[in-house]
Formats: structure tokens, C-alpha cells, sequence
């Protein structure tokens, strides 16, 4: 882990949200959000449904613009969604009409990295995410785990250093799930990316993250800042683990 | 009924194969026809109304040999059917998708055409033949333009719905790996809606079909269309008959060639349940 004087990644500074009355989501999604991430940092966000974590999320994307306050990646404002920022989707928004390789090639390809190139990039990454022999299959043809492994992958094609992830596991079965967060976290330290992933699941927060921001509702505003601070791998049924358990889960019930 | 639930192929008795289902279709109809032919022969359907499947046969021969009216084969018929149908496809398509394209991609075009399209579809096609008439004349023009009419609103309905919806995630996860806006269309919603305009090309398809058999009543002896109708003149229910099933067998056979097109074309994608007829 880097040391405090390493200058942030992301710096969410004073950022609210307010959805026009006609939307789904309307009203005061977030409230004067203020979040700090260091390099290589994994925050993992959690909180109830419609707290606003997947719309703060969206606004590190770039794919919302905040109301009020900036969202500053390595100093620079967020303008817009780009191809310095993985995402991984909660359904993996695979394109259908692509083979697994030809998904995790599609961030080069609009880049214009050259076709040799961006095949063996995108080999080495289905090698990462242990897809070796399934690179020709369609998404439809994969289960639900092996999907988010190519949606992985496919973040991590264009390089990027900050990673986000909208609840990925929250669609696959508790085995998967579990496998799916020992991969990750291997590709995390394998990788060293920085890391903001959302979810409503208290327990794989605390599995994964440094550090775990729970966010309360109407409006979304962060209620509680929590440090994990055990060593990995970590134990579920160890005191420690579910000390953490009772913390978190008491401010956010 | 044994027969209808065999043939769509749901609850099928354990242990039978696609092969034994095949065969008890093919049975059916075999017994089926023999009846028919039966029927005919003892007298209890008329000839005139229920030409026997014997008789049917026969005419299919006369109408390969000889040709009717006497000089126009069958496959001229289908021949002449044919050019127009592609004719008036092609030309639907070309405008069609093109254009669909543009006004599914723009939301306000969506709104402003969206009551035109609603009513011009809603037009039986048949019904604008006097009208095709007297702008271009009894000539092939007003065939080919007719089936270009009928067919190119299913498809333009269908390339519109496709565009809108694609999955807002897909644009999302392209935003996300660097898309330019022009990149976007290509790359994500042109691809994401092919399966849409493939479903509304089949139904225009159809459509054309039951187009071509009006559009060929008037002005030409050549087409299935008008082979039937000359049929009507002479009393030839059985020549009437034969040029049904050539129509149905040719409608058929197109449409095979259309789902094996798509499934070489879009090996990626299932079966696609919801079409705007």
C-alpha cells in the first residue's frame, strides 16, 4: 500500500446530484460527497438500495456530471467517460455479437492499437482471467462467472489504472461469487489497479477493501468511513472479520 | 389432436426422435391426401370444387409441359413472381434500413414521423392498386412499387425499434473503452440492432407475398398472381390450386433461405421473440 504522502488518484470533492423530477431516480441522489482514493486503494462502497452508489459511481465513470462540486481523477476533472477508467457492469454488458476475445479487444480497436497487437494484448488478459480455450465463445455461450471474467479482462484492455465495478458479483450464485472475489483479488495484486467497486453485500466489502465507505439514503451522503485493517487472505468467520460485520452493518441499520 | 401437437414438436412422448416426428407428419398427410383422393373418386367432393390430388398432379405436369395459359410454363410464373418480389424487396430495404437507421438515432425524427408511419402502414397495400395505376400505369413499375411499399414500413418499423433499443448498458461499456460517437454507431448500435431488422426483413417477406398475388391480378398473364386469376376465368379450380401451392412452396422456400442467412449472418444471437408486425 502507498504511504499518505502519495498524491491521490481520485478526489471526489463536494460532489451532489440532483436528477431532473421526470426520472426514475429523481430528486437528491448524493449530497456534498467527499471521497478520497490513493493509488492502488480498493474502496469498496456499500449502503441500501437507492443510496446513490451506483450514481456516485457513474459520476467517477463520467457517464453522469455532477450538480454541484468536481470529480478529479490524477488532479484532472472529470469531463466525460474514457477509456482511463475500467468499468465492469453489474449484468457485464458484454456485446453479444463479439467472441470473448473480441470483447476484451474492443477498447484497443476503438484506440487504434494495431491488430497483432491488440490480440496478443487480449490473449495475455484471457490468460489472466483463466479463459484460455473459451476466447471463441459467444457471451451467450459462457455462464454468469465466466462473463464477468471477460468483462474484466475487457476493463483492463485499455490499461486503465482506476477500476470501477457496479456490483459484478451481485447476479452470480454464492460459490461463484466467493471464486469470483479470490480472482479479483488476485488480479488486483497481480495488476495494481485502484480499485472503487459497490455493493450491497457488507461481507465481500469487507473481504475485499481497504477501506469500506458506507453511504446513507435520501440523500446519498456518506455516513462512515471504515479502514479494514487485516491482512489477506482473510478469514469470514474470524472475531475480527465479524467485529467489522457489527460496525458496518449497525450504521447502516 | 395427435397430429397438430406432433407437429409443434411441444409434449412429444419420451424416446421419440426428430426422425419418428418427421415420419408421423409425413404419414399424416399421406393419409390425408388419400382420403381426399378417396373422397374425390366416390363422388362426395365435386371436381370442380375439390380437384382430386390425382388430378392435381396432372395439372402440375400440364402446367410444366404445356403451360397455362397455354405458352406460359409454371416457371415462367415463378420466374416472372420472382423478379418482382426481389425487385420490390431489394428497393424496400434499401430505403428502409437507411433510413430507419437515421430516425431511430434521432429522437426528435422518432416523435415527427412516428404518426406518418403508424397510418402508412396501416394502409392494406392491395387498396393503393388503383392509385399505383394511375400514377405509374398498369406496368411492372406499379408491381415492384407496391411491394416496395407494403414491405418497406415493417421494415422501417422494425430498424427504428431496434436502434432505440439497444441496451443502454452496451452504450455505456462502449463509452467507457473509448468510443467516438461515430465509432458508437458502428461498432455498438449498428450490430446491437441486426437481429431487429433481420425479424422485421422476414416479416416484410410475408408481406410481400400476399402483395404479389393482388398485384398480379391486373394487367400481366404472367406471375402465380395471375396465373390463378386466369385460372378463375376458365373455371380451373385445380390450376387455381396448383399456383396456391406454387406460392406457398416458393414463400416457404425464401424464408428458409432467409433463417439460413441469419444464422450464418448472426451466429451470435437466439432466436428473436418480439417483431412489430
Amino acid at each position: 500500500m502507498s504511504g499518505p504522502a502519495a498524491a491521490p488518484k481520485i478526489v471526489v470533492s463536494h460532489v451532489s446530484r440532483q436528477f431532473p423530477a421526470d426520472e426514475p431516480e429523481r430528486g437528491l441522489a448524493l449530497q456534498d460527497i467527499k471521497l478520497t482514493v490513493i493509488p492502488n486503494e480498493f474502496v469498496c462502497v456499500v449502503g441500501r438500495s437507492g443510496c446513490g452508489k451506483t450514481t456516485l459511481l457513474n459520476l467517477i465513470a463520467g457517464l453522469l456530471r455532477p450538480t454541484e462540486g468536481e470529480v478529479l481523477i490524477d488532479g484532472r476533472r472529470v469531463e466525460g467517460p474514457g477509456p482511463d477508467r475500467g468499468m465492469v457492469f453489474q449484468y457485464s454488458a458484454l456485446f453479444p455479437w463479439l467472441t470473448a476475445l473480441e470483447n476484451v479487444e474492443f477498447g484497443p480497436r476503438n484506440l487504434g492499437v494495431p491488430r497483432n497487437q491488440r490480440r496478443a494484448l487480449a490473449l495475455e488478459l484471457i490468460d489472466l482471467v483463466r479463459l484460455r480455450g473459451f476466447e471463441s465463445k459467444y457471451p451467450r455461450e459462457l455462464s454468469g462467472g465466466m462473463k464477468q471474467r471477460v468483462a474484466i479482462a475487457r476493463a483492463l484492455a485499455t490499461d486503465p489504472e482506476v477500476l470501477l465495478m457496479d456490483e459484478p458479483f451481485g447476479a452470480l450464485d454464492e460459490l461463484t461469487r466467493a471464486e469470483m472475489q479470490e480472482e479479483l483479488l488476485r488480479i488486483w495484486e497481480a495488476r495494481r489497479k485502484t480499485v472503487v467497486f459497490v455493493t450491497h453485500s457488507i461481507m465481500e466489502a469487507i473481504y475485499l477493501s481497504d477501506r469500506v465507505v458506507i453511504l446513507s439514503p435520501h440523500p446519498g451522503r456518506v455516513r462512515k468511513d471504515v479502514r479494514i485493517a487485516m491482512p489477506r487472505p482473510r478469514q469470514r468467520s474470524s472475531t475480527e472479520f465479524m467485529a467489522y460485520y457489527e460496525d458496518i452493518h449497525s450504521s447502516i441499520f | 389432436m395427435r397430429t397438430s401437437t406432433v407437429a409443434s414438436s411441444r409434449s412429444q412422448p419420451p424416446g421419440w426422435s426428430g426422425r419418428t416426428e418427421r415420419a408421423v407428419g409425413a404419414l399424416t398427410v399421406a393419409v390425408l391426401l388419400a382420403a381426399w383422393e378417396l373422397a374425390g373418386r366416390a363422388g362426395v367432393l365435386s371436381a370442380y370444387h375439390f380437384p382430386e390430388p390425382s388430378r392435381l398432379a396432372a395439372t402440375i405436369w400440364d402446367l410444366v409441359v404445356v403451360g397455362f395459359p397455354v405458352g406460359v410454363t409454371v416457371w415462367q410464373h415463378v420466374g416472372a413472381t420472382a423478379a418482382r418480389i426481389v425487385q420490390g424487396y431489394v428497393l424496400a430495404a434499401v430505403l428502409a434500413i437507411p433510413l430507419g437507421l437515421v430516425v431511430g438515432g434521432v429522437r426528435a425524427l422518432d416523435q415527427a414521423s412516428a404518426p406518418i408511419i403508424t397510418f402508412a402502414r396501416s394502409v392494406a397495400t392491395i387498396s393503393l392498386l388503383p392509385l399505383a395505376v394511375a400514377w405509374f400505369g398498369v406496368g411492372e413499375l406499379s408491381r415492384v412499387l407496391l411491394i416496395a411499399y407494403g414491405c418497406s414500413w415493417v421494415i422501417l418499423t422494425n430498424v427504428i425499434e431496434g436502434v432505440k433499443s439497444v441496451d443502454e448498458e452496451l452504450i455505456r461499456a462502449g463509452r467507457m473503452l473509448g468510443s467516438t460517437p461515430r465509432q458508437l454507431f458502428t461498432r455498438v448500435v449498428l450490430p446491437a440492432s441486426t437481429p431487429r431488422i433481420f425479424a422485421g426483413m422476414k416479416v416484410a417477406l410475408g408481406l410481400a407475398f400476399m402483395v404479389i398475388v393482388g398485384v398480379e391480378m391486373i394487367g400481366t398473364i404472367k406471375g402465380l398472381g395471375a396465373l390463378i386469376m386466369e385460372a378463375r376465368t376458365f373455371y380451373r379450380s385445380d390450376a387455381a390450386m396448383v399456383g396456391m401451392v406454387f406460392i406457398a412452396l416458393f414463400g416457404f422456400a425464401l424464408s428458409r433461405l432467409l433463417d439460413r442467412l441469419e444464422r450464418v449472418l448472426l451466429p451470435w444471437s437466439g432466436s428473436l421473440e418480439e417483431v412489430e408486425r
